[in-house]
């Protein structure tokens, strides 16, 4: 299990690899240069070639690409051009509001999704499974900006009970949370009633059935388990779509996070910080699912069994 | 349980302590964090905002845009050359260093020094030398006459630091640290969230009403509405959304503010693309356009049709000036007809994505193809747009116009030739237009420069390389209980003088 776990992480190395050549050629084969946005419409060619000097641009873009690996092997990912401060700073101090979102957000979805769906698919085809499978429609299809507005329209203004933006306090993550949330909630409930009616046809849910387990037994120790695995899947790859779908939440409701930085910092040119954050996000993206691969041993017994088999 | 009655007791008491003696905190909120807060690294009006706060320069301007004293008490002409500036005693830095002479002499240096790589350098780019004759007399020699000099020390980018501050901060200094002898001090910044800002009690003028001051910045329109709606914020100092503004100037919760902005915003003309470079086309291009339907349009009547170059707001902007080419399609088809383009011609309009000059772009297409232009909208990334019209780019160009505040800033850049190549877009040479600018700005008798300035307005207006079309305003709202606040032409709002009431 650990040699697993090691040789996966090992293989997070080269994706980080290509994603650093791909985001350092798109940043800077892009049109327009840092130095142009920050000194506006009014500036000389000269006043241009001289900050493009001090900012190390007009090297050639391989030996700017060997700067940024050796510093960035070395945890140094650079000063950002906007504000001067070292990239790795202003990611460390933007991550736990994203991170904090994102998680929360899962767990919404979760709370909700798994519960909605298990009960559509043990009522099937009555009016509670339209109820829910509506609800999930719903949840998936409305635009998560317009849920974000509606929700501060209601409850910063008509019910003036939560703040519309800023991040003080608890109540800040509430609206944000049902936002970002909203349609990963509408896939995990979807995928879960598909996958409990798959499952409770099997034959060892008849059998448990057969031998007189009472209904609750059933779901909990023969149904779920098995529920679990597709729903795992989904949950892990829709993480590393609210860590990317994060920028929208956080500029709706103004929390500095990791996804406006990047945001902003793209609007600016700001070639280290752009860099810099999506390497980081890759980063993310890679644990993420590398943990998920790995819950899949905790929750499947055969998944697990391969792993030995593979030693 | 004791423990926890004796300090649910004491936090009880130290609440009703801290209740009647609440800090008045004025909380604004503007479209973006701030950048950075060292004056001479930062080219964004959301750091300026924040920097005019804590730092203060030689001179300043007031709400009319006309200079008024600020570190520096009188100044002097000794010969066009050299300007003499004798400074107040007695201020304080933040940190407590004395401020003098030094201080202006280590800024002046630091901004031009190419190390320092600061967008602000271009406004002392005419600056030969700057010496402390003693504490408190500064003198600065420049290359040529030049009489924008003032202006210049207004800006946000040639604020006053103290030495000892910005080495003791290194790289951390407009992060960490921001040391001005303006009339709040740092406190803290919370990146991409908010800035908060301290009264400082030791203001030279007096320390101001306000005690705490919070700059947040909040991207989305609808959101920095929300919060001024639900009391999280009290101020927008511009940026209010234009389709808001009427709404909220009825309801009286509000106060609402409204000036001209510095800046005009104009479709430019490459003169070197065919048939751009014909002064009839140019002209027939600037009647066929009603300026009038943009401002309803895309301002919702928020601006007025410019009257030429300059907004109106700009020192040396010629107050006789009428709209600069009324809306007259037959006229616009006559002067076609004279250029031998009765049937119109095909070109291309050059926009970034931002909202407003993209629907200006599309009235515009629509203007044209009225008179028979068949225009081509192509859109690009902002940064692009720069560079290439800088180089010379395939037609018409989408740009807005701030300057520094002064006729120099607002026209030489733009329009004469020796700066073809970078900000001159239209890469248009005229040498009488040439030769009043510099005259402009050598004549340092203000009365004199301004009447150069007039006629260089009227040469431009006549030779059009550009089709003229808006002046907008700058809008802004608080609550009712924010008392004293002005709203600047540039956006740059000092809160000294605001005070709260209960």
């Amino acid at each position: 299990m650990l040699r697993y776990f090691l040789k996966r992480l090992m293989f997070l190395i080269p994706v980080l690899l290509g994603v650093s050549v791909v985001i350092f050629s798109i940043v800077h084969l892009a049109p327009g240069d840092p130095a142009e946005v920050m000194l506006g419409p009014s500036a000389t060619q000269e006043e241009i070639t001289n900050l493009r000097e001090q900012l190390g641009l007009t090297k050639p873009l391989y030996v700017q690409y060997g700067i940024f690996l050796t510093n960035a092997l070395k945890g140094d990912l650079g000063r950002s051009i906007k504000s001067n401060a070292p990239v790795v700073d202003e990611i460390m101090e933007r991550f736990p509001a994203t991170l904090t979102l994102a998680v929360l957000g899962m767990i919404f979805a979760i709370a909700i999704g798994l519960p909605l769906g298990i009960l559509a698919a043990l009522k099937q085809n009555t009016w509670v499974d339209a109820l829910c499978s509506f609800f999930a429609l719903v949840g998936f299809s409305i635009p998560n900006f317009w849920v974000g507005l509606m929700l501060m329209l209601l409850l910063s203004i008509y019910i003036p009970i939560l703040p519309s933006s800023g991040f003080d306090s608890w109540k800040n993550f509430i609206m944000p949370t049902i936002v970002l949330g909203i349609q990963t909630m509408a896939v995990i409930a979807r995928m879960t009633r598909s996958s409990m009616l798959e499952v409770i046809r099997q034959d060892y849910v008849r059998t448990a059935r057969a031998k007189g387990i009472s209904d609750r037994l059933v779901l909990t120790r023969h149904i779920l388990g098995n529920v679990l695995i597709p729903v795992v899947t989904i949950a892990g790859i829709y993480f590393g779509h609210q860590l990317g779908g994060v920028v929208i939440t956080e500029t709706i409701f103004s929390i500095p996070g990791l996804g406006r930085l990047i945001v902003d910092a793209i609007r600016a040119q700001d070639y280290p910080v752009v860099q810099g954050g999506v390497l980081f996000f890759a980063l993310c993206v890679g644990i993420v699912n590398l943990l998920v691969d790995l819950l899949y041993a905790v929750l499947d017994p055969r998944i697990k069994a391969q792993y030995r088999a593979a030693k | 349980m004791n423990k926890f009655r004796t300090a649910a007791v004491a936090l009880v008491l130290v609440m009703a302590f801290c209740l009647p003696a609440m800090a008045a905190e004025l909380r604004l909120a503007q479209v973006a964090d701030v950048s950075s807060l060292d004056p001479h690294k930062v080219s964004d009006i959301y750091s300026a905002n924040v920097i005019r706060q804590i730092y203060s320069n030689l001179v300043q301007v007031n709400e009319n845009m006309e200079i008024v004293p600020d570190l520096a008490e009188k100044w002097e002409n000794p010969d066009d050359l050299t300007w003499i500036f004798h400074l107040r005693k007695g201020v304080k830095f933040h940190n407590g260093e004395p401020f003098t002479a030094a201080a202006v002499k280590y800024s002046i240096e630091r901004i031009k020094d190419p190390k320092t790589a600061s967008p602000g350098a271009t406004h002392l780019k005419e600056v030969a030398s700057v010496e402390a004759v003693d504490d408190y007399t500064v003198k600065i020699v420049t290359k040529r006459p030049f009489a924008p000099m003032l202006m210049s020390l207004t800006r946000y980018e040639t604020s006053i630091l103290n030495e000892k501050a910005v080495t003791a901060a290194g790289a951390d200094y407009g992060s960490k640290a921001a040391v001005g002898t303006g009339p709040f001090m740092f406190e803290s910044w919370s990146r991409g969230d908010k800035v908060v800002l301290v009264k400082n009690p030791d203001y030279f003028r007096g320390p101001a009403a306000i005690d705490t001051v919070v700059y947040r910045g909040i991207p989305e329109d609808a959101t920095r509405l929300v919060e001024l709606e639900s009391g999280g914020i009290d101020l927008i100092p511009g940026n209010f959304p234009y389709q808001e503004f009427a709404n909220i100037e009825k309801n009286d919760k509000y106060l609402t503010y409204k000036v001209p902005a510095m800046s005009t915003l104009y479709m430019g003309l490459n003169t070197e693309v065919k048939p751009l470079g014909d002064k009839l086309v140019r002209q027939a291009m600037n009647y066929a356009v009603d300026k009038q339907a943009i401002v309803d349009a895309v301002y919702f009547g928020f601006a007025a049709p410019s009257k030429g170059p300059l907004s109106p707001v700009i020192w040396g902007f010629d107050p006789a000036r009428k709209a600069a080419y009324p809306y007259n399609p037959d006229k616009a088809r006559e002067l076609l007809k004279q250029a031998g383009y009765a049937d119109g011609f095909d070109m291309t309009i050059f926009s970034d994505n931002r909202t407003e000059r993209r629907s200006a772009a599309e009235l515009i297409q629509a203007y044209l193809a009225e008179v028979g232009i068949r225009a081509q909208i192509e859109l690009m990334e902002w940064s692009a747009l720069l560079s290439t019209s800088a180089k010379g780019i395939g037609g018409a160009f989408m740009l807005g116009w701030t300057g520094t505040g002064d006729a120099d800033g607002g026209l030489t850049p733009v329009y004469h030739s020796a700066n073809i190549g970078s900000s001159n877009r239209f890469r248009r040479k005229n040498e009488a237009l040439d030769a009043l600018l510099e005259k402009g700005t050598a004549t340092l008798d203000q009365e004199a420069r301004k009447k150069v300035y007039a006629e260089a307005q009227e040469l431009i207006v006549e030779d059009c390389p550009l089709v003229f079309m808006i002046s907008q305003e700058l809008l802004g709202a608080s609550t009712s209980k924010v008392k004293g606040f002005k709203l600047y032409p540039n956006m740059i709002s000092p809160l000294y003088s605001v005070t709260l009431a209960e």
